[in-house]
């Protein structure tokens, strides 16, 4: 060992701690990459432990081709097996509603639903329905219903069946739509003998082989017998339920790779605080590295000596990143399972807890090797240097420039290729995946710009935003005077905050362009929560009367629908929708004109209407329906396609007059009282008023919350992931804090010599790591707002540009407050520190 | 033999004084009594230099009489404030408002500039700078021409005189200096020295100066000698030669 290195290892073992706290980034993030690999175990063992599809007790199964319920007798009579069943379903109609009804014996082994109440469906007019399907469609046990389950060729209901419900049952699924009858009574209502599948148990003690050969020449010979006949296969019962679990466990490993992205970005976060943090801890050591220069240490063994440290650093914080994890890993099982729910045990990938800690190791040698060369380049005049007054370079050297100029031009042309390729409004054959790609490496090219050109940036910054600060008074204008007169670090320290925010940002902004979308989409496809359609039995005004009057029911529409040619002789749909009396079309987005001109004479064109036919708001169009035509003068011009799948609404007189019958075509009505509940009862109003008519009903408001809930849930997701890189942005604040207080003892207890008092020396260091976070959470948003519009457009799919400025404005002071809780501590250490010993420390 | 105070201690033109101060570093074994019962008086507008053997306690005298430490037993007052009994807010207003620093190095802050050194102290108390001083102290010192640099592009020296502008900018009632001179070749300090001897002789400035050298003390208008905690004697209006005799028959006396 070289006597650099041993003096330098000799510091480590003096400080531990010091070791730790350099390290605690690369620390955290191998708790991370560790916590995640225990996770995917974790979430992959209890998924392939609970929810295979295929009973346990199967030991053989015929699939994939044509099977017959002749074939599942033969086989049914077969010796050595103990029971075989077929599996079929069969598509019913309830009114207008769909019913799917299993095959299941729903008892024994081979039974994949289990009865809940009543009584098993045995009979061959029996079914026993899953507990979504007595809520959605009334069924209780007792009701008999009348379901069509045969169609014409067409397509059209004949003559229903009553079918008893006799019990429920809860299945693997439960859609709402779901029942369950025996084999038999499925093949006769269905009127097939054709069955997926064959699940077959075989006997203690059968020969598994025999009787898997003498299935599969039964299911063989089946086949000769059926015109365009498939030969199924006889898989074993072990085989499919492997198959299924590697399919469950496939998806899993596909949620993984995503979350293993962020957990990238995490890395690549923490690396870039570790570099900081050797940067600020070799500076410290300047002078004793100089001494050690001056007595003859060579460049390349100060440099070697202090990359073989930071090696060290990564072992170390790996290995303890790893252990706390695998603890946390073997905890949450146990902490879960005392709350009820099962979860599997990780156990102990090594593996991976090797590939973590090299990880670590790695990360921390390319974090190190920058400013290991530059603490090697120091000149051993350093050491006979007046302490104290040698503050950090303020500016970059020139390479570094022309690297970041170079890299803000590559990221600039790769954004202005993107730009100049963004879809029109309503693009065809567009694929958006390269500009996203494009987008990705923008983004990833300006932000290295940023690390290269971030020590430069940060006075700008900072006289900008920090603005108030340094008005606050004299500790505000130390602090901000703290942050600029150490820009290097500084800039170290919020371009990782900066990275948080990036994410973050864009995230808010691509989501809340989405769900405007998605608003405006369904505002357009669902405006009420429900719909009442018909195709040739028109609503009478009557009915809509009766709708209007119940109290469960509210802002009850109807409408007329037409089918008419305009201009250029193009066929579109015309409606006669009052606009104004349906809440969610009243505020529907203009082009141009008012929607509250329309009136007799006037019609409201889709935007494609406007395209297709060079219409304008003023212009005069004329419009044709059979023999009538009249001409019309256009109001207002929609910023999208029009409501209920038309291109164009018109005044009902005006409909009347061009010929539409007096019956309505469709309804809309809102729910009077929110919630569940008031769902399910403006249902039942509007089934009332059905009754044997071929109305069908759309739950609209189902569609919409799932899209809503759906958007919340993937935003959640993925800002909790990026909450990852937010976290190691934190550490990195708080150990740059905590060590640049040590770097500057000296200062603060000059500071205190002339009068600042400990409360203000506090603030000021608070303050300082706050600044870290005002100047990462600008360049943050910065960065991160233009790119999301970008991408946003690239997508193609005409979604508007927004800035959520509410939630932006809580990120900021979320990671502003982080930062200066970050600083809290080390400030609250550096205060206690009495200003004599503050001036003699070395 | 210290239960006796002498008459510079209650000298009513004693800016600031220590009456029996006792300080103890450490407990137990290691225990050092670094100052043990001194009782000294700093006449008003007088230049006084601490001198004495290397860890005879010089430095903590003047940290305890500063207010920049608090000592174990005994006064250390200013202008008949006891320091010893303030609380740390107390002693914080006493060094922003009523005293002066200067050190034998790192003395600025590398981030600010010199005039923002300068005028830190005010700046802390919230109080408007005095130009009129402020223009006199950076013409004396002369260091107008470097107002805008910082402190990494100042020379020792230029450095020690801008400390020195920022100990006086708020007319301290005591300026204290530890080794002032002690980084700085002999011309920068011959200034240093002549500029602080002026300040008590034209502003009437109380300057309290602790240093080894007996060229550096011959600048003085008195010398207090310190050996093991005490004080060991005193010279008025010494000279090179006085001085070098003085500190001579100490190390004999050990
Ligand atoms: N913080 C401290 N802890 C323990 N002992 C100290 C401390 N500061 C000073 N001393 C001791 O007190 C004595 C006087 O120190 P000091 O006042 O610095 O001496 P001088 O300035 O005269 O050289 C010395 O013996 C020194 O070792
Ligand atoms: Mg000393």
């Amino acid at each position: 060992m070289s006597a650099v290195l041993r003096t330098q290892l000799r510091g480590v073992a003096r400080r531990p701690a010091r070791l730790l706290l350099t390290g605690l980034a690369v620390l955290v993030v191998s708790f991370v990459v560790y916590a995640t690999v225990l996770a995917q175990e974790i979430t992959k063992r209890s998924v392939l432990d609970g929810l295979s599809g295929t009973p346990a007790a199967v030991d053989l199964v015929a699939r994939k081709g044509t099977l017959t319920t002749a074939e599942l007798a033969a086989i049914g009579k077969l010796p050595g097996v103990a029971e075989a069943a077929g599996r079929m379903d069969a598509g019913g109609q309830i009114g207008n509603e769909y019913l799917q009804i299993v095959a299941d014996p729903s008892t024994g082994p081979l039974a994949v639903s289990h009865l809940v109440s009543g009584r098993l469906a045995t009979g061959p007019a029996e079914i026993a329905v899953s507990p979504r399907t007595v809520e959605r469609l009334g069924l209780k046990p007792g009701t008999t219903a009348k379901v069509s389950l045969r169609f014409d060729k067409d397509g059209k209901p004949e003559a229903p069946t009553s079918l008893t419900v006799v019990g429920v049952v809860t299945g693997r699924d439960d859609y709402g739509f779901q029942a369950y009858a025996s084999e038999p009574a499925v093949a006769r209502m269905s009127g097939s003998d054709a069955l997926n599948q064959i699940d077959v148990r075989l006997a203690p003690g059968a020969d598994a082989d025999g009787v898997r050969q003498q299935i599969d020449a039964l299911v063989a010979a089946g086949v000769s017998k059926v015109k365009d006949g498939e030969r199924p296969e006889v898989a074993t019962g072990s085989q499919v339920r492997l198959e299924e679990a590697r399919a469950k466990a496939k998806d899993v490993d596909s949620l993984f790779a995503v979350i293993g992205l962020f957990v990238a970005i995490a890395v690549v976060a923490a690396g870039l605080v570790a570099a900081s943090t050797f940067r600020i801890v070799f500076a410290q050591r300047m002078r004793q590295l100089a001494l050690l220069r001056a007595v003859g240490a060579g460049r390349g063994g100060i440099t070697w000596s202090l990359a073989a440290e930071g090696a060290l650093t990564g072992l170390v914080t790996g290995l303890a990143g790893v252990l706390l994890a695998l603890g946390a890993g073997q905890l949450v099982p146990r902490v879960v399972a005392a709350f009820g729910p099962h979860v599997a045990s990780p156990g102990l990938p090594i593996a991976p807890a090797l590939l973590t800690v090299l990880l670590a190791v790695v990360l921390t040698v390319v974090a190190v090797v920058a400013p290991a060369f530059t603490a090697g380049k120091v000149s051993p005049l350093e050491a006979l240097r007046g302490a104290g007054v040698t503050a950090g370079r303020r500016d970059i050297g020139k390479a570094r420039w022309v690297f970041g100029l170079l890299l803000v031009v590559a990221a600039g042309l790769v954004a202005a290729y993107v730009f100049q390729g963004l879809p029109g409004p309503n693009p065809k054959d567009y694929n958006p995946s390269i500009n996203l790609l494009a987008i990705v490496a923008s983004g990833g090219l300006a932000f290295l710009a940023l690390i290269a050109l971030g020590p430069v940036l940060v006075r700008p910054v900072l006289a900008v935003l920090g603005t108030p600060v340094r008005r606050s008074g004299p500790v505000g204008r130390l602090a901000a005077g703290g942050v600029g007169g150490a820009p290097r670090r500084a800039a170290a320290v919020s371009v990782v905050v900066a990275l948080g925010v990036t994410l973050i940002s864009g995230c808010l902004v691509g989501g809340e362009s989405i769900r405007v979308l998605a608003d405006r989409q369904s505002s357009l496809s669902a405006p009420a929560d429900y719909e009442l359609t018909t195709n040739d039995d028109p609503i009478p005004a009557t009915a809509v009367g009766q709708l209007q009057g119940r109290s469960e029911l509210t802002h009850v529409v109807p409408y007329r629908r037409l089918a008419v040619t305009a201009g250029n002789g193009t066929d579109l749909q015309a409606v006669d929708v009052q606009l104004a009396a349906v809440p969610r079309l009243a505020g529907l987005d203009v082009a141009a004109g008012r929607i509250a001109d329309l009136g007799p004479g006037k019609v409201v064109i889709s935007a494609f209407m406007a395209d297709n036919q060079g219409l304008h708001v003023g212009d005069k169009v004329t419009v044709v329906a059979g023999k009538r035509s009249m001409p019309l003068t256009v109001a207002a011009e929609l910023s999208d396609v029009a409501p209920l799948a038309s291109s164009m609404i018109i005044y009902p007189a005006d409909m009347t007059r061009l010929g539409a019958p007096a019956g309505y075509s469709g309804l809309l009505a809102d729910q009077a009282v929110a919630g569940e509940k008031g769902r399910s009862d403006g249902r039942r109003a509007l089934t009332d008023a059905v009754g044997n008519h071929p109305w069908a009903i759309n739950v609209l408001a189902d569609q919409r919350d799932q899209i809503n809930s759906e958007l919340t849930i993937l935003l959640a997701i993925a800002l909790g992931l990026i909450g990852l890189t937010v976290l190691i942005a934190v550490v990195g604040v708080g150990t740059t804090t905590a060590l640049s207080v040590v770097e500057r003892v000296r200062e603060s207890g000059l500071l205190r010599a002339v009068g600042l008092s400990r409360g203000a020396l506090r603030a000021m260091l608070t303050t300082e790591s706050a600044l870290y976070g005002v100047i990462g959470a600008g360049l943050g948003l910065v960065l991160g707002v233009p790119y999301a519009w970008l991408a946003v457009q690239a997508l193609g799919v005409n979604a508007p540009l927004t800035l959520p400025v509410g939630q932006l404005a809580v990120v900021f002071v979320i990671l502003v407050l982080l930062t200066a809780a970050a600083g809290v501590l080390p400030a609250r250490r550096a205060a206690k520190v009495s200003p004599v010993v503050a001036l003699g420390a070395e | 033999m210290q239960t006796q105070f002498p008459p510079a201690a209650q000298d009513a033109l004693a800016a600031v004084a220590a009456v029996d101060l006792v300080k103890v570093y450490g407990s137990g074994d290691t225990a050092v009594r670094a100052l043990d019962g001194v009782t000294v008086g700093f006449t008003r507008a007088q230049f006084t230099a601490i001198m004495g053997p290397s860890g005879s306690g010089k430095s903590t005298l003047m940290h305890c009489l500063a207010g920049l430490d608090t000592a174990t037993a005994g006064q250390a007052l200013l202008g008949g404030t006891d320091l010893t009994r303030q609380s740390d807010r107390v002693l914080t207003r006493v060094r922003r408002e009523r005293i002066g620093f200067i050190f034998q190095s790192f003395n600025l802050l590398p981030q600010l500039t010199a005039e923002q050194n300068i005028l830190l102290p005010l700046e802390l108390a919230g109080r408007k700078p005095d130009r009129h001083l402020f223009n006199h102290l950076t013409e004396a010192l002369g260091i107008t021409a470097r107002l805008s640099h910082r402190p990494g592009e100042l020379s020792g020296g230029q450095q020690q005189r801008v400390a020195v502008a920022r100990a006086l900018i708020s007319r301290p009632e005591v300026v204290f200096a530890d080794e002032p001179t002690g980084n700085l070749d002999s011309r920068s300090g011959a200034e240093v020295l002549l500029f602080l001897r002026n300040s008590v002789r034209e502003l009437g400035q109380t300057v309290v100066m602790v240093t080894h050298d007996p060229g550096a003390a011959a600048y003085a208008d008195r010398v207090v000698l310190l050996a093991d905690g005490k004080v060991a004697g005193e010279i008025d209006r010494p000279d090179h030669g006085s001085v070098t005799e003085a500190l001579r028959s100490l190390a004999v006396q050990r």
